[in-house]
């Protein structure tokens, strides 16, 4: 295997097991807010420092690839796609920490089971980890179709969110002694519907690796 | 452990002052690159280092240069056994009007090896050691001429590995090569690693960056900047180093 091969190789493998561990952290902080758990909240919490170590390893190793190996072709698209993916699920990271951290900063928040079900937060939960999960079988088999289908199931998210602001705002009117609670479940939600965003920016990444186009900024319907 | 280890070094050829108060270490194991523009003193460092230089009139040099810890330019060392223990590969490959076989097996014989068995399995493993194995086994009689220039090439690293040195000058080995050559010779040089030490002069800083785990920068006789070469083509700490490598200087 040439040496260039070899750090390739490494970086893959870097980028997937920084991608389960992501998974797994918007997987439990989902888990924690419908639950009320804060043990996993903590959990969360102390795993998002070994996310920020996996970004600066990938980020060093991106670097060193350019600046020692030139990649071309294939492998550049794949290294730059990498350095994205590496950001964005950094990001989405901080958004799983920010979405449990709720609980701990709080630990008497307790949301209302009927606007838990009225807002579809369960569902947007499952619709954030699909995406993310998906994003990432489509990386590992090199298949940019199923990258693709990733741009349909964000705007399930998006219209979620933006039907949870009015079913909110309605409960508010309603229930004034819960707008607390609310405020931090409206800022949940606003958090997966990021996770929702950036989970489209990896999977545009993965289409520019795989299939040389960019999808930035273009219509996905 | 240090396989080179060279201690205030200042080298003149005649009047010219070459270079000046080099101090470099070079671990065992490891690639080292040597770069800097045309007449920076990079390859006469190189040729320091297994007395390639003994033979120019008016040379001169002070310091000390110690391999595996023995001083090099100390009285009474045969330059012989030095460079059974310091190879070298040049610019051009320099195959001798030989066969494929003989080119690899010449440095046992000159060096007083008559085991018929013991030549013939260090010059396969030599052979096989320079990722040559697959194109030449069946025409080992040939002549080394009728390969091509990479072949040729690999062929004289086979040849300087026969001998068993413990470090392999190179002296920008794949300047003359195309593309597809070049890189199969850098891929042998990050494989032999593992078995020699290794110092390259190349003129190729891409060639540098891709085969070496540290970088010498020369300049007008002085080692400017010597450090891991992920450091060298990241963040050089010298601005004389940073405009070399960018290309906006030299």
């Amino acid at each position: 295997m040439r040496h260039l091969e070899q750090e390739l190789v490494t970086l893959r493998q870097d980028i997937i097991d920084m991608w389960k561990l992501v998974i797994s952290q918007v997987a439990n902080s989902g888990e924690a807010i419908l639950s009320f758990d804060k043990e996993l909240a903590t959990k969360v919490s102390m795993r998002e420092k070994k996310v920020d170590a996996y970004e600066l390893k990938i980020d060093s190793e991106c670097e060193n690839i350019i600046a020692l190996h030139q990649p071309v072709a294939v492998d550049l698209r794949f290294v730059l796609a990498v350095l994205k993916i590496n950001s964005n699920l950094e990001r989405i990271a901080d958004f799983a920490y920010g979405i449990s951290r709720v609980l701990i900063t709080y630990p008497s928040v307790i949301l209302d089971a009927e606007i838990i079900v009225d807002t579809k937060l369960n569902e947007m939960i499952g619709q954030v980890n699909k995406m993310l999960s998906q994003g990432l079988e489509a990386f590992e088999n090199e298949k940019s179709d199923m990258a693709t289908a990733i741009f349909s199931e964000d705007y399930i998210v998006d219209e979620i969110n933006v039907n949870a602001t009015r079913i909110i705002a309605d409960y508010i009117q309603k229930n004034p002694d819960r707008a607390f609670e609310c405020l931090h479940m409206i800022a949940a939600i606003r958090k997966l519907e990021r996770i929702g965003d950036h989970c489209s920016n990896i999977a545009e990444e993965i289409f520019f690796y795989l299939d040389a186009k960019v999808l930035k900024h273009s219509p996905k319907k | 452990m240090l396989t080179i280890d060279a201690k205030n070094v200042d080298f003149y050829y005649s009047d010219f002052h070459a270079l000046k108060n080099i101090n470099l270490e070079v671990e065992q194991n490891k690639v080292v690159a040597f770069i800097g523009p045309s007449g920076c003193g990079k390859s006469t460092f190189l040729r320091i280092l297994n007395r390639m230089n003994d033979l120019i009139p008016g040379t001169r040099l002070t310091g000390s240069v110690l391999v595996e810890g023995q001083d090099i330019y100390a009285p009474g060392i045969h330059v012989d056994e030095l460079r059974k223990k310091v190879g070298m590969v040049f610019q051009k490959p320099n195959p001798f009007p030989k066969s494929i076989f003989e080119n690899v097996a010449y440095g046992l014989r000159v060096n007083g090896v008559n085991d018929k068995t013991f030549i013939e399995e260090r010059v396969v493993e030599s052979i096989k050691a320079a990722a040559l194995w697959d194109e030449v086994k069946d025409k080992l009689k040939k002549s080394a001429f009728a390969l091509s220039g990479g072949q040729q090439q690999r062929l004289c690293i086979a040849r300087a590995l026969a001998i068993s040195p413990k470090v392999l000058l190179m002296d920008e080995p794949a300047s003359a090569l195309d593309p597809i050559s070049t890189a199969k010779i850098e891929e042998l040089i990050y494989e032999l690693k593992k078995d020699y030490t290794i110092v390259i002069v190349t003129h190729n800083m891409q060639q540098a960056s891709r085969v070496s785990d540290k970088t010498a920068y020369f300049y007008l006789g002085e080692l400017i900047e010597y450090d891991e070469t992920t450091k060298i083509f990241t963040n050089p700490q010298h601005i004389s180093t940073q405009n070399y490598i960018t290309g906006r200087f030299g």
